[in-house]
């Protein structure tokens, strides 16, 4: 008996790292659809980076919605176990595990640990033009800052032709 | 699309000197490239009147000034984008759906990571961080070695023999040299279409 308790302690002892969620503080750079946002009460747990709900919409213009992670017309559904998977409550703030979201919607991200930066890539939504032959818009300036769109082409052939100075 | 990391500093004086009367902008984060799997430059891209893309990522020389390099004529690119100005949609050099896929590398994981990679390097180079950079633009490279402007564009920002122990003639004599470097258009005409009576 008295050798079948200590077994379940040790048992109980080593399973504790999984209990807990050890996480640390950070500040993180996200660099979200090219923009970079300086996010200074990041959390990473487990190489995961979470982020306060306001900090989400402030880096990626996604909310969390009853309906799922939202961004004006697009959303992405979060189950009942994904939504347990992605979001946590704490002291009363809404955190979101962003590179958990990531995988969600197939999107590529590069880190780089040292300086604590982000850069999350293209998701699934934004390669589905492609895929389908659809030529992906964009909206880029030219020299003097104006900003044009390939869309304000419609209804012309376009030659896109891409060079470069190097 | 100037895919220059250094914005109108680099491509600026190269539009001025040019004075084109058609729109060309500036891509500091190579956005185009990513967007449509390019890998490097002149590419060109026709998109019909409904958006749809028709012939995709080619190399796409305009005029002569790189032909003693590449070895690549730009007559018959030119004539097949004429016929295309001309004929639209019942041009020969339109693309079946089928060669369209499989000259698009839609959703390969190595060359989405690459992207993500280069997009980070850039970033970090452009925050002052070159030294840090230099990892992921290599990343970058290895993901996706198909990729010139990966390399291209990481030599012009620092002293390549110095950060990656190569130069870009060296990478071109490494595939094979400069008149193999570019793979030539496929222009050989689609086979007429089927002629519903």
């Amino acid at each position: 008996m008295k050798n079948r308790s200590r077994v379940c302690f040790f048992l109980l002892f080593l399973a504790m790292p999984c209990l807990s969620l050890p996480s640390r503080a950070t500040v993180a750079t996200i660099i979200y659809d090219d923009k970079a946002t300086l996010v200074s009460t990041a959390e990473l747990s487990r190489d995961q980076l979470w982020v306060t709900t306001a900090d989400l919409k402030l880096a990626t213009g996604f909310e969390l919605k009853p309906q799922g992670v939202c961004r004006d017309e697009l959303c992405f559904p979060l189950s009942g176990s994904r939504k347990q998977e992605l979001t946590r409550k704490n002291a009363g703030t809404m955190w979101f595990n962003l590179t958990g979201f990531a995988r969600l919607v197939n999107q590529p991200i590069a880190h780089d640990p040292e300086l604590a930066v982000w850069y999350f890539g293209l998701r699934s939504d934004q390669r589905q033009g492609l895929a389908a032959l659809q030529a992906p818009d964009f909206t880029l300036a030219d020299r003097n800052g104006k900003s044009h769109s390939l869309s304000e082409f419609r209804g012309k052939r376009v030659l896109l032709l891409t060079w470069a100075s190097w | 699309m100037a895919q220059d990391t250094n914005g109108v500093k680099d491509a600026g004086p190269w539009i001025a000197a040019a004075n084109p009367t058609y729109t060309v902008l500036i891509d500091e984060k190579h956005v185009v490239s990513k967007l449509y799997n390019m890998v490097n430059v002149p590419t060109g891209v026709w998109i019909d009147e409904h958006g749809k893309i028709v012939r995709p990522n080619e190399v796409a020389f305009v005029d002569d000034r790189f032909k003693n390099f590449t070895g690549l004529d730009s007559a018959p690119y030119l004539n097949a984008l004429g016929d295309w100005v001309e004929k639209g949609s019942r041009s020969a050099y339109v693309m079946n759906e089928a060669r369209l896929r499989e000259k698009l590398a839609v959703n390969n994981p190595d060359v989405l990571l690459a992207a993500a990679e280069f997009g980070l390097a850039e970033n970090l180079y452009k925050s002052g961080h070159l030294a840090e950079a230099i990892p992921h633009f290599k990343e970058a490279q290895r993901l996706n070695p198909k990729s010139w402007n990966y390399k291209r564009q990481a030599y012009a920002l620092s002293n390549a023999q110095r950060d990656y122990g190569t130069t870009f003639n060296e990478e071109v004599q490494k595939a094979g040299g400069s008149k193999v470097y570019y793979a030539h258009p496929d222009l050989s005409p689609s086979p007429p279409k089927d002629q519903k009576p």
